[in-house]
């Protein structure tokens, strides 16, 4: 009986033993329980691409305040705003050029733009490892270069030389290299715009004349962004050639007043105008649904400070500063679409108004600021639309019009000056004056300007330079690059090592001591 | 010595064990005021270091002999052989004993769960041959003890005025608000403690039963926290035959849990005490209709000089805390039946579930508070909103354990085998609804009938779901030998081997083991002639456990770790038109496995003097091996990674002794201690992280930083070493440059030149903190005579430093009020050479620094405990009755600014003083009656 039972209790054991182990395995495989990128067939490289949109404008580096410190805060004109306490460390920083190493703005702004520039490597190697050439993909191809070449010119102009990673990695130790002299940086801009140029296409348009895409790259886009690169290097000849190619396309024209660029209102009317080329684009769906904006416009709208909640309509960071206001005379129209103050009517719909008058300066009780960016004001029909009212204020609807006509005009102007055209500049700058001056006194206000030496058309590009793009975030390179900053600056802080901003200290310790800090820090 | 304690899987005696299993009586748990029992076991156990924080029923921060990983830590809890991460279910009354395993003998049995440790809860079972009615009854009331001192009006004025000055700048009028408020006592009460606990046992022949029912209701001392729970255990037993038995054990719950209120401390310390706590009657309109109200209206605070998160907290607290409802229902229950079979074996086979169901709704009502400046109200709440959150989980386990039991002469042979799987589903579904803007724009009406989302009053367009989910599952073979000869060579031996869906499949199984040893050397022939000693144990064992842990920095589990999860919200837009796109948030592994950690220990145990004597000795190590990190390099433009290196050792001794003397029959008295020296360091990283080292930094851009760094104990404090203030210009001068830190004036922090090269940068940032004690300590003194007992007990840690973040390294965001102590700050030369000058515009003291390190060592009167007990009342009706008074944490001695010196926290960052945590005084008064 004893010999039975164990008979009996073997096969028991076995048959039970090797159900449990078939059924382990299946027990065992859990995937997760939503799309993983397999699932998403994120093979294909437009949706990398798009990718490359959405971090264009949900980094902040790309989009909010790092990238105002940088490009516009630092400059003469622009001051960082808001009130006293709120980001104090931005004053000592960026307005007085005592650079941290370590620091949420330079950290972010060096951390995104590398971002960028690993997923564009990666949507590279992703179109080679595939031998991608079919007409799409090579678009696709084109919109990477961009972004990668747009990183890095950022990062040029922030840092100079920087590692150059034109590569993919998802090996830390293969990305970590020393730094690159800017000169290898320029070449690989060169190579990725000069690729771009070729793939993008000059139009989104479908047969039937219906932009499928509003406000995606163009090959007009990295031919004017490739000029603005051949600008910083006094490289004349090629940035002429490259806005003439543009202004040859026939596909942007200046707004007709200058006020219209700045409109951004209920169902997107004013995005992508005439003279948009390169547009960062936000979007707010009503009450707030399908938010996938961008905290541009919230960061730079009037900041409440001790006003009614109806003031609270941003965190109202780059304002105007009293040398800019003093130094516009006040009959060119642009002063008054581009400078708000405190304490008056906003000037109505004339000069990009809405018809309130701003509470009065003064910190503490009324508004912090005298005056605010004007270009960035948010239309109050959208405040509404959106909900970003009240306590909720904001103005993420608002698009950044990265690059516009008017650089592509001015660029035109100063390399043809630059070298000798003097018909051309007298042209151009001219084009500029008269759609600025709208149907005002042609003697009075923005008159003709007549060439009568490079260097005085040189001085007459460079105020029109400030004028038109005041407080949009060119000024502090544009001093840069033409040697005009100590003596603009100087009175500020600057001296000639503030061209370039140290590199944060979190990419040097993680380098291990690879990345050399830029001399003089 | 011959105690049946639980090991994993099944039981044994102590006696026949080669591991350091600590067992503490459920009674000591039972009356303590403290709904987590595991905060009751503080300072009681070798090896067991509680960090306990003052919110009711909130699991406290444990770590069994070190901290073993940079991801999971806290111990693994078996109740009645159900795993589990949480014990909220249990109510201490029903606690029949707590086991602490400790030791690789014990743990590996446990396999990937095991390296941090086990906390094993066995519930009451009915006592053979009797009913049994227990009734106990408790109550109690909390006091805020040791309050941070915050500036009053006069002192927060004169600083104000003398940080404008500081910065040229001219103080604005405020005159408006002209209160004195002590806003901590403004947002903490006296709160009060109440346990009922009614359980029946009853046993007979063929069944045993048992039953209790409780209800706890625990209040904060921050006002409106409390916790509300109904618990209820009914377990059964029958003896089919003798071949046969069979049990079930049911244990349900119901939580009101706290409405969120442990950021208030932190948030009432940052008003300005000018601002009025008290509400003011005022008349408003009423936001529901059109009428107009007259009623008190909390203030709000200055907004022209606070903003930015600072608020007055009692708006929020006062309005919103009556519309939350936040409920849990959880129900853990098994099943099981035990063959015994050809005299030796025993098969015996459970099936264990445990499900929760949690429904949190809050509804934002409409509100008002007062404006002081303008001297009007305001409808600071304009729309009305609800948000349910549904969380459910489901715990499935299955264990099939044969054991053979016999013995052979001299030879005793207990042999167990087992196959057991477990799986885990996490189910979670947040919805959110607001009422219409447009038309007539009715607000969700405040009533609970419609504190759901859709109501017909939700806008449909506002009307939102989202739901996050995931799995696991494991399954696992194990096996041990339990072994002695003569009774005086102990060898235990155990095996497991775990295989995990959260691995990829070549990595999938993982084996565990362990060995130990024993020597009972009293039942030596060398030692019959002897008084001194009853026992003498001499034991060791090793053996590699493994930790399942995977993880982001911060500790938040990593469901899928080999399937990267995907960004939210990654879209293009042309047009308002959104196109899809997908970015991985880190780069997946396919090399992954779990953590292992290689475990040693060896120690002694002995009684003496007639077994009055009890003293256990252990010597532990442990190396943690292929940590699990999660590798973040931002500076290459890279997404993060989980990878596996590194190397974490932890080591010490562990030391407990006690003595129990019975003086006569109506006189004994007792006393105990135990210390625990702890050491840890980590020995490497990973050498796929660049930097060498984990940082984890909080506060405004992470001046606040804790770094795991190979040669540092883990989650060291990292920062500048703070040698005075600079006193005057010519002092700076004189000094090395400090200016690539930032601007810097007289009054500023004087930071040290760490690496002697003559300027002061990031590069002279250094180690300026341990988090980890160098030793915890607890001792007890008990007396009883005849009905009266008196027990103390004492507890505390010596040697860790605290890291605190307030009244130093605020947001410049924010205005916040000052801390008292800053009145002895620098306002000209020689004023001061620690508290620098009053600037929220000098960034350069912002930075995190041995100014913000402080002693973390602390002794604490854990307990004091008299009872009186009377035997058979009511002519034997009353079986015995209990009556006792208890005051926990009668008193602290600590060096810090804190409320406390006991400051939790995850792997890698703990030890942190963000200005709450408050641990007050409780007094309880109790009654246990045994019909």
């Amino acid at each position: 009986m004893k010999t039975f039972k164990k008979i009996f209790w073997l096969p028991v054991l076995a048959t039970s033993f090797a159900l449990v182990l078939a059924g382990c395995t299946k027990f065992l495989d859990r995937k997760p329980l939503q799309a993983t990128l397999s699932d998403l067939h994120q093979g294909a490289l437009e949706s990398q691409s798009f990718a490359m949109y959405s971090t264009l404008r949900s980094y902040a580096g790309f989009s909010t305040l790092p990238w105002l410190d940088f490009n516009s805060i630092r400059d003469d004109d622009a001051q960082k705003g808001s009130s006293t306490t709120d980001g104090a460390e931005v004053n000592a920083e960026f307005e007085t050029f005592q650079y941290t190493k370590n620091d949420w703005a330079t950290n972010t702004y060096w951390n995104d733009h590398f971002y960028m520039i690993n997923l564009a490597n990666q949507a590279l190697h992703i179109a080679d490892s595939l031998k991608l050439t079919d007409p799409a993909s090579l678009r696709d191809v084109g919109e990477a270069c961009f972004f990668r070449a747009y990183s890095y010119f950022e990062l040029v102009k922030a840092y100079g030389d920087v590692p150059l990673l034109n590569f993919y990695s998802t090996d830390a130790k293969a990305l970590i290299k020393p730094k690159s002299p800017a000169s290898a940086i320029y070449a690989l801009i060169d190579s990725d715009l000069n690729v771009a140029t070729q793939y993008l296409p000059i139009n989104w348009l479908d047969q039937n004349n219906n932009n499928q895409f509003p406000g995606r790259l163009t090959s007009g886009a990295a031919k004017s962004l490739w000029a603005q690169t051949y600008m910083f290097r006094n490289n004349w000849a090629g940035a002429k050639g490259l806005c003439e190619s543009v202004i040859a396309s026939a596909q942007y024209s200046l707004s007709a007043n200058f006020v219209d660029i700045w409109k951004d209102g209920v169902g997107g009317a004013g995005k992508n105008g005439p003279e948009s080329i390169f547009e960062m684009q936000a979007s707010v769906g009503q009450n707030g649904t399908n938010n996938y904006g961008v905290q541009w416009g919230t960061s730079q709208n009037v900041r409440q400070g001790g006003a009614s909640t109806a003031w609270n309509l941003g965190w109202g960071w780059n304002t105007p500063t009293d040398n800019l206001n003093n130094a516009w005379s006040n009959s060119d129209p642009r002063k008054a679409a581009t400078i708000l103050y405190s304490g008056q009517y906003d000037g109505g719909p004339a000069t990009g108004g809405y018809g309130a008058t701003l509470p009065p300066y003064n910190p503490g009780t009324s508004l912090d600021q005298k005056y605010w960016s004007k270009k960035v004001y948010s239309d109050p029909a959208m405040r509404a639309y959106t909900g970003q009212i009240g306590p909720s204020g904001g103005a993420d609807w608002i698009d950044h019009r990265i690059i516009r006509y008017a650089d592509v005009i001015l660029m035109e102007a100063e390399a043809a000056n630059e070298l000798g055209d003097g018909a051309t500049a007298e042209s151009m700058i001219n084009i500029i004056r008269r759609r600025a001056r709208g149907s005002a006194d042609s003697t009075t206000v923005l008159p003709h300007v007549t060439y009568t030496s490079q260097a005085q058309m040189r001085q007459a590009i460079k105020d029109e330079r400030r004028w038109e793009f005041a407080m949009e975030g060119y000024r502090f390179y544009d001093l840069v690059r033409w040697g005009d900053a100590p003596a603009v600056l100087g009175s500020l802080g600057y001296t000639p090592r503030n061209a370039l901003y140290p590199i944060p200290q979190p990419a040097i310790d993680l380098s291990g001591g690879v990345l050399v800090q830029n001399p003089n820090y | 010595m011959d105690e049946v304690v639980v090991i994993g899987y099944g039981q044994a005696s102590k006696r026949d064990l080669t591991g350091s299993i600590v067992k503490i009586e459920g009674k000591e748990v039972a009356d303590k005021p403290n709904t987590n029992p595991i905060a009751s076991l503080q300072s009681k156990v070798a090896g067991l270091y509680i960090v306990n924080n003052g919110t009711p029923g909130a699991q406290p921060d444990i770590r069994i002999r070190g901290t073993v990983s940079i991801g999971q830590v806290h111990p693994l809890y078996v109740v009645d052989g159900i795993l589990n991460d949480n014990i909220d279910y249990i109510n201490p009354n029903d606690i029949e004993s707590i086991e602490v395993l400790k030791d690789p003998s014990s743990l590996a049995i446990f396999g990937v769960k095991g390296a941090t440790g086990v906390i094993a809860i066995t519930t009451k079972r009915a006592k053979a041959g009797q009913t049994v009615v227990t009734l106990n009854s408790n109550y109690g009331f909390k006091k805020l003890v040791d309050k941070i001192k915050m500036a009053n009006a006069s002192q927060f004025s004169t600083l104000f005025a003398e940080e404008n000055a500081n910065n040229n700048v001219a103080t604005p009028d405020y005159s408006a608000i002209n209160s004195n408020t002590d806003w901590i006592s403004a947002v903490t009460r006296t709160a009060h403690f109440n346990a009922n606990n009614l359980s029946i046992s009853s046993s007979s022949e063929k069944n045993k039963f048992n039953m209790g029912v409780g209800y706890t209701h625990d209040e904060g001392i921050i006002r409106h926290e409390q916790l509300k729970k109904l618990l209820l255990s009914i377990s059964d037993e029958v003896k089919v035959n003798k071949f046969l038995r069979v049990g079930v054990n049911l244990n349900a719950s119901r939580q009101e849990l706290p409405y969120d209120l442990t950021w208030v401390l932190d948030g009432a310390r940052k008003i300005m005490p000018q601002v009025s706590a008290l509400p003011k009657t005022f008349s408003y309109k009423n936001p529901y209709g059109l009428d107009t109200l007259t009623g008190p209206l909390y203030s709000t605070v200055d907004h022209a000089l606070q903003n930015s998160g600072v608020e007055n907290p009692l708006i929020t607290i006062e309005n919103e805390w009556p519309t939350k409802i936040n409920r849990e229902y959880r129900t853990v229950g098994s099943a099981w039946a035990e063959v015994s079979f050809l005299k030796n074996f025993t098969f015996r086979s459970t099936f264990y579930a445990d499900m929760s169901e949690l429904n949190d709704r809050q509804y934002i009502p409409l509100y008002n508070a007062y404006d002081p400046l303008r001297d009007s109200a305001y409808l600071i709440s304009p729309r009305t909103s609800v948000t349910e959150y549904d969380n459910n989980w489901r715990k499935y386990q299955q264990d099939h354990l044969l054991n053979y039991k016999a013995i052979f002469g001299d030879h005793s042979l207990q042999v167990t085998g087992g196959f057991t799987t477990y799986y885990f589903g996490n189910f979670n579904r947040t919805g959110s609804a607001k009422q219409f803007t447009t038309g007539a724009a009715t607000p969700i009406p405040n009533d609970p009938r419609f504190w759901y989302i859709s109501t017909n009053y939700n806008d449909p367009t506002q009307t939102f779901a989202t739901s996050s989910q995931s799995e696991y599952s494991t399954v696992s073979y194990l096996a041990r030998v339990l072994y002695n000869y003569k009774g005086k060579y102990y060898l235990n031996a155990s095996f497991r081997d775990d295989g995990s869906s959260q691995l990829p499949p070549k990595n999938r199984f993982q084996q565990f083991w362990a060995v130990g040893g024993a020597w009972e050397v009293t039942k030596e022939n060398f030692l019959n002639d002897q008084h001194i000693l009853d026992y003498l144990k001499i034991k060791g064992s090793l053996g590699v456990l493994g930790n399942q842990t995977s993880t982001y920095a911060d500790g938040t589990p990593i469901p899928y770790p080999y399937y990267p999860q995907l960004n939210t919200g990654v879209v293009a837009i042309f047009n308002g038109t959104v196109y899809s796109a997908a970015q991985n948030s880190y780069v997946p592994n396919p090399n992954l496995k779990w953590e292992t950690v290689a475990s040693q220990e060896i120690g002694f145990e002995a009684t003496g003097l007639q077994n009055r004597l009890h003293v256990e000795f252990n010597y532990f190590n442990k190396k943690t091996n292929h940590l699990m990190t999660y590798v973040s390099r931002p500076s290459t433009g890279l997404p993060d990674e989980l990878i596996n290196g590194g190397t974490l050792r932890n080591w010490g001794e562990e030391l407990s002794a006690s003595w129990n003397q019975a003086v006569n029959k109506d006189f004994s008295w007792n006393v105990s201690g135990n210390i625990t020296f702890l050491n840890n360091v980590v020995v490497s990283m990973d050498k796929d992280l660049p930097t060498g080292f984990l940082s984890r930094a909080f506060q405004n851009n992470g001046s606040a930083e804790s770094r795991t760094e190979a040669g540092h104990p883990i989650g060291s404090f990292y920062g500048f070493v703070v040698d005075g203030l600079y006193q005057s210009n010519l002092d700076i001068l004189k000094s090395a440059p400090a200016s690539a830190i930032g601007s810097y004036r007289p009054g500023d922090f004087k930071f040290r030149d760490v690496n002697h090269d003559g300027q002061i940068d990031y590069n002279d940032r250094t180690y300026i903190g341990n988090p980890s004690p160098k030793f915890i300590y607890g001792g007890s003194i008990g007396a009883n005579y005849k009905g009266f007992a008196l027990s103390i007990d004492i507890g505390g840690v010596y040697g860790n430093k605290i890291f605190r973040t307030w009244g130093s390294l605020e947001s410049p965001f924010q205005r916040v009020n000052y801390p008292a102590f800053k009145m002895g700050r620098w306002h000209g030369a020689g004023t001061s050479n620690w508290d620098p000058i009053i600037s929220q515009a000098d960034r350069f003291n912002y930075n995190g620094s041995t100014y913000n390190i402080e002693d973390g060592s602390f002794i604490r009167l854990r307990n004091v405990n008299l009872s009186y007990t009377f035997n058979r009342l009511a002519g034997g009706a009353i079986k015995s009755m209990r009556v006792y008074l208890n005051a926990q944490n009668l008193k602290t001695w600590k060096h810090n600014y804190g409320y406390t010196a006991e400051f939790g926290g995850d792997a890698t960052a703990f030890g942190y003083d963000n200005a709450g945590g408050a641990i007050p005084v409780v007094g309880t008064a109790g009654v246990n009656i045994t019909f």
